[in-house]
């Protein structure tokens, strides 16, 4: 290799790496790792909410709320608290518990001078499961250390600065459910992963009028509510594993007999899934492949139809000659669920009644 | 070995010298800003006064405990209390603006609490002081207990330190104006 043909392949930064002297050389890569290690410090921490202790309320419980006697909010404030609780039944994406407003609730939200928020809080809460709750937020207009309290909806062109009453309501709500703050990476880019923060972001700032729970909120409580049916999503938020069995009935059949295979597809029962472990998972895409033994090539015979139990998916097949199969499961896109491949089923075809009575083997002769 | 050869390996021991480091801030009782800016021997805190109660909390009250952030050998300054749960109970707070603290450039930041609270985790991070709405921060450090790590460079900087509490008790956020000469 010629010295030009040496230069050509090293690339620009490296040439540049080889003119400096080796103490300049050697301070650009401690930088480099001092700064890796920052990000990598601020990066170990995302994923679905924590959790607050007392465990949570009972599956689809039906938490009813009324205004505080005497600290009633205004108009505008319980517009956005009923709409609150509406966001979150309609966006909760789970079992949790639901949020109703009744005259007649046992669970008060109060607006005003009365709010025992910390001293710094824009509005609080206090859960006791399994009975009900409190929520305060505070009155338009309070002054703070920090500023002046300015609900958006106390406005008809709400000033930037304001913070959303219906957003700030639904993190209460969230709290209410079992979920703590947030754990975000160190640059927030991921705020909009959660609506349970660690500080509430008023107009404009990105985040700031978020009307559903966040797909980190939504997986802890899939995690401690369960998810509201077999063919439910799951959080992005959540990573996991399943298991994908297939099985012939039967395994052994004559010249063009017919055999159904049956996949089923459930979720991991891993103890750290909580709820979720071992859930049947339906209505997903579940495709059957086949090959010829012996042989590697991987053919996809088609998708199979969901069965009656959930989480089985069925495809039957007519066959002239052995047969091997596996179910697939590719990891979908649109939801938290690590995709999976069966192991493989070997199906049998005799030429004989004789010979599939003993299994299917070719050996056995017939009379 | 040609020159380029050498420097290749201490890159790659460099490199391996990074992730042993990850590793190791990873472990529990690690911190992992454990390894960062040593602490100055002529460190001098200016305190100032606290704007939380320092009366020590414990796991019946209705707030978190009051933290303090110190440099070595100087006074603690209580933190700005921000969003916190704690024992069954919240408040939802704005980043705040944080109680003024004057460090020195290089000296060692250490997060005490005003009751015998277990920190089972924790994170902290800075944004220019004045910045609302705690947009663009920059990690400061973060793992499991001691709460400790290197004060940011110069400048006059708002750090959010977040501490979450052993045994399920909840988690709060402190604030601090943290001015680095």
């Amino acid at each position: 290799m010629t010295t030009m043909t040496r230069r050509l392949r090293q690339s620009r930064p490296l040439r540049q790496l080889r003119r400096m002297g080796p103490p300049r050389w050697l301070a650009i890569a401690a930088a480099t790792i001092v700064a890796l290690n920052l990000t990598l410090a601020g990066a170990s921490a995302h994923g679905p909410d924590p959790t607050l202790s007392g465990g949570p309320f009972g599956q689809n419980q039906d938490l009813r709320f009324r205004w505080r006697s005497g600290s009633e909010p205004t108009a505008a404030i319980k517009t956005a608290i009923r709409t609150a609780a509406a966001d979150a039944n309609a966006s909760r994406a789970s079992r949790a518990a639901t949020f109703t407003y009744d005259a007649a609730g046992s669970n008060p939200i109060g607006y005003g001078v009365g709010a025992t928020c910390g001293v710094n809080g824009l509005a609080c809460f206090s859960r006791t499961v399994p009975t009900g709750f409190t929520m305060w937020l505070r009155e338009q207009g309070h002054v703070f250390d920090w500023g002046t309290m300015k609900w958006c909806q106390a406005y008809v062109t709400p000033p930037n600065g304001c913070y959303d009453a219906e957003m700030i309501a639904l993190d209460e709500f969230g709290h209410v459910e079992i979920l703590d703050h947030h754990v975000n990476y160190a640059n927030d880019t991921d705020y909009e992963d959660a609506i349970v923060q660690t500080f509430a972001r008023a107009k404009l700032v990105v985040g700031w009028n978020m009307h559903a729970f966040g797909r980190c909120d939504v997986a802890s409580l899939q995690y401690r509510y369960d998810v509201s049916s077999w063919a439910s999503k799951y959080s992005t938020c959540l990573n996991l594993t399943t298991v994908l069995t297939l099985a012939a009935s039967p395994t052994a059949i004559p010249i063009y007999g017919t055999t159904t295979l049956t996949a089923a597809l459930r979720v991991a029962d891993d103890a750290s899934y909580l709820r979720l472990g071992g859930n049947p998972i339906a209505w997903r895409i579940v495709t059957l492949q086949r090959r010829a033994p012996g042989t590697t090539l991987w053919l996809t015979v088609g998708t199979m139809s969901n069965g009656s139990v959930p989480g089985t998916y069925l495809l039957s097949q007519r066959l002239t000659s052995d047969a091997e199969y596996r179910a697939v499961f590719k990891t979908p896109l649109d939801e938290g669920l690590v995709g999976n491949t069966s192991a493989t089923v070997h199906v049998y075809v005799g030429w004989c009644n004789a010979a599939i009575s003993r299994g299917g083997r070719s050996a056995v002769p017939c009379i | 070995m040609p020159r380029w050869s050498i420097r290749g390996s201490t890159l790659a021991i460099l490199c391996v010298a990074q992730f042993t480091t990850a590793c190791t801030a990873a472990r529990p009782g690690v911190s992992a800003a454990g390894s960062a800016a040593p602490v100055a021997a002529s460190a001098v805190a200016s305190p100032v006064a606290m704007t939380a109660s320092a009366a020590p909390r414990s796991p019946s009250s209705v707030e978190p405990p009051v933290a303090s952030l110190a440099v070595e050998g100087g006074d603690p300054v209580a933190g700005q209390l921000g969003s916190f749960t704690w024992n069954a109970r919240g408040s939802d707070s704005p980043w705040l603006p944080g109680t003024p603290l004057n460090v020195g450039t290089g000296e060692r930041l250490t997060v005490t609490l005003a009751d015998d609270v277990a920190v089972t985790d924790w994170s902290a991070r800075q944004v220019p002081a004045g910045t609302v709405n705690g947009s663009g921060g920059v990690p400061l450090g973060g793992g499991p207990a001691p709460v400790t790590f290197a004060a940011p460079g110069p400048g006059s900087w708002s750090v959010q330190v977040v501490l979450r509490f052993d045994g399920g008790l909840g988690s709060a956020a402190y604030y601090w104006r943290v001015t680095v000469r």
